[in-house]
């Protein structure tokens, strides 16, 4: 036993370049449909803990998969936006509290998500350096931006122009970074989050400048009266928000008409959930509502019938490489015809051969299953990439 | 020895019933965490909340609760409570500066938003891409006007009781009695200020609009600081108010200087100390300061 394991082990060792071919390619056989399995169902249960977890969400009419990818993941998708005012009427319904969202901006390509603080207690997301947001012009960034972008407390990060040749129009911010968070797993990780007060200065709809009142230079007046100022678009607009110039940022309009990309519902139980979705159903509110988990689970089941596809891919190839295996061992024996008779000629029962290419193709087995085995552990790291790149 | 069991038994008794410190803490913890942006409202969410509520002012008393900035400190204890209580009417600037929970902030004007005063300091101007855009604030002490300042107390009241639902009947109760003197006051200011309708009563600074809606009042007003001698433009001014209404009455938010108060006597001109008590008073409370805001009115 111990000599035809030896024997074995000797043979894969002089074929090296055949042993490692045949040992990769079974070995990549073995861990493709493992592997799917495993990004798909890991997968689902983090879209699907990230939607358990979310009890309701509230956006314009429209596409329910973009609300949901929008608000629980900060993705690509911009939705359409609803008003502020509809938080307001969501609060004083006293059937739970409501949460905004506003993610349509990015810095240095990670999401801007402008909220409020209910949000950070509501996902559980705790201060892992600095503090949380305080004040407008500040931000409090995810693990992973504080990783990848190297960047820590009393840094700075710059929101990304939404048009370069828009000169006159929204100015990048430089938003101080004032907290970074703890870890969470989840896509927050990869958020920068601010007030929603900073999300509307990005956007244009809040600015400080200099005192139109107080301007010397002529070219910076256009007209002048009591009651009305005219400046050119000459005049100097702040580009980060301090102390000393705070004062001097404004919002225009009424905030209860200013834009938010959708509400997160928390009801106080299941029945002012279920009212609340009443009253929208009913289209006494206009927006629509929607239960994230249903979404998802939709969402996944379109992806499920695809990994159908898939399986049944991997069961042919899994058919094609056994068949390939099979027909390299029978090649394989006869090419050691030779090799073989020798054993016989010096007294090597006709067991003792079956039992050194048995060891053979164990050893190359086990060799096949634990690279698998491998590529499946170093799975787990890629499923995030994964649900960005594939799921959403 | 018989005696010396009893009085160990009851040593026994007495630390058994003793609530524990921590627990004592623990117990105030749970309390609703309630904070406001001045102090009438601090005033009506004590009168209301009263022992259910772990109630905070954070605003020194040196300052007008309008136009003070929270440091990090104060700021935190805003976003640590469960309710803020605010004003309405664009009163406390500094909260479009910093985050906090809307779901906690609660607007005590929203019921009368239509009611507010605006002012006439609106000025239009234009930049840029967006268009021409105006900035107009608003009136601010709402609870000037009586009634309203009753509006602002439902809302507290109603507030309180959805989140301390338990509570409800003492919160309820608590408000009928605050219901009672807000009323009272109201009647004495009706017939109070009576006397001045046939006159323009000028104010020391423009803080007076609700009380002059609600009480029939015709009011200018100046910009005049108690303890800050007015230029001589600002003299001027008042001047002519005087020699173009012909009025005898100022109010003023706290006793002027004796300077000041000399100039006054100079002009004819009676000071009333008509305390708005924004913030919290030195002694006594929002009542006892309109108490002596009545009779500063009544006594004339």
């Amino acid at each position: 036993m111990k000599q035809s394991f030896y024997l074995a082990i000797k043979y894969l060792m002089f074929y090296k370049f055949r042993t490692m071919v045949l040992t990769l390619s079974i070995g990549l056989i073995l861990f493709l449909p493992l592997g799917l399995e495993r990004l798909i169902s890991e997968s689902q249960s983090q879209m699907l803990a990230r939607s358990d977890a979310t009890p309701l969400l509230i956006g314009a009419k429209g596409s329910s998969t973009d609300l949901v990818i929008n608000t629980l993941y900060f993705e690509k998708n911009k939705i359409e936006f609803i008003h502020l005012g509809l938080l307001d009427t969501l609060n004083n319904m006293d059937l739970g509290y409501a949460i905004p969202i506003l993610s349509a901006f990015k810095a240095r390509g990670f999401p801007i998500v402008g909220t409020d603080l209910d949000y950070f207690s509501f996902r559980n997301l705790s201060i892992a350096s600095g503090r949380n947001l305080q004040l407008v012009g500040e931000c409090v960034i995810g693990s992973e931006v504080a990783e990848q972008l190297d960047l820590s407390v009393g840094e700075h990060l710059v929101s990304s122009p939404e048009n370069f040749i828009d000169l006159a129009g929204v100015y990048p911010l430089k938003m101080h970074i004032v907290g970074v968070l703890n870890p969470s797993n989840s896509p927050d990780d990869y958020a920068v989050f601010t007030d929603l007060k900073t999300n509307w200065i990005i956007m244009g709809l809040g600015h400080g400048h200099q005192d139109l009142q107080a301007l010397n230079d002529p070219s910076l007046i256009l007209k002048k009266d009591s009651a009305q100022i005219t400046a050119s678009a000459k005049v100097f607009m702040y580009n980060e928000i301090n102390t000393k110039n705070m004062d001097d940022f404004h919002f225009h309009g009424r905030m209860s008409d200013y834009p938010i990309s959708s509400v997160l519902f928390v009801p106080k139980d299941v029945k002012s959930g279920i009212i609340l979705r009443g009253r929208f159903e009913s289209k006494e509110l206009k927006e629509q509502i929607v239960v994230p988990t249903v979404v998802v689970e939709n969402l996944l089941q379109t992806i499920f019938r695809i990994k159908k596809i898939f399986d049944m891919v991997f069961v042919l190839i899994g058919i094609a490489t056994f068949i390939i295996v099979f027909l390299i061992v029978i090649l394989t024996l006869k090419l050691r015809k030779d090799e073989l008779f020798t054993m016989f000629t010096i007294g090597s029962s006709k067991y003792k051969t079956v039992e050194i290419v048995g060891f053979e193709l164990i050893i190359t087995l086990f060799l096949s299953s634990s690279i698998a085995l491998v590529f499946y552990g170093l799975t787990g790291f890629y499923i995030e990439t994964f649900i960005r790149n594939f799921i959403i | 020895m018989k005696n010396r069991i009893w009085g160990i038994l009851m040593v026994f008794v007495l630390f058994s019933c003793a609530e524990p410190v921590e627990k004592k803490k623990e117990r105030i913890d749970e309390k609703l965490k309630v904070i406001t942006v001045n102090y009438p409202l601090y005033y009506f969410a004590e009168r209301i909340g009263g022992e259910w509520i772990d109630l905070k002012f954070v605003i020194p008393t040196n300052v007008d609760p309008a136009f003070w900035n929270p440091d990090e400190e104060s700021l935190k204890q805003y976003q640590a409570a469960d309710v803020i209580f605010t004003n309405g009417a664009d009163y406390a600037q500094w909260m479009k500066n910093v985050s906090l929970a809307s779901s906690r902030i609660v607007n005590t004007a929203r019921s009368f938003e239509k009611q507010l005063i605006k002012l006439n300091t609106k000025t239009a101007h234009s930049h840029g891409p967006d268009g021409e855009h105006e900035h107009q604030d608003r009136a601010f002490t709402v609870w000037l006007d009586l009634k309203l300042a009753l509006k602002q107390a439902e809302s507290i009241r109603f507030h309180l009781s959805k989140r301390i639902p338990d509570q409800s009947d003492g919160i309820d109760q608590n408000f009928e009695e605050l219901k009672k003197d807000l009323l009272s006051l109201d009647s004495q200011w009706l017939k109070g200020f009576h006397k001045y309708h046939n006159q323009i009563i000028i104010g020391s600074h423009p803080v007076y609009q609700y009380l002059a809606r609600a009480y029939d009042l015709n009011m200018e007003s100046v910009h005049f600081e108690p303890d800050e001698f007015p230029s001589v433009s600002q003299w001027s001014e008042l001047d002519d108010l005087i020699k173009k209404h012909g009025s005898s009455i100022m109010l003023w938010e706290k006793q002027p200087s004796p300077k000041i108060e000399k100039e006054m006597n100079d002009r004819k001109m009676k000071i009333v100390v008509f305390d708005p008590c924004g913030n919290k008073p030195p002694s006594g409370d929002f009542l006892s300061v309109m108490q002596e805001n009545t009779e500063a009115i009544v006594g004339r």
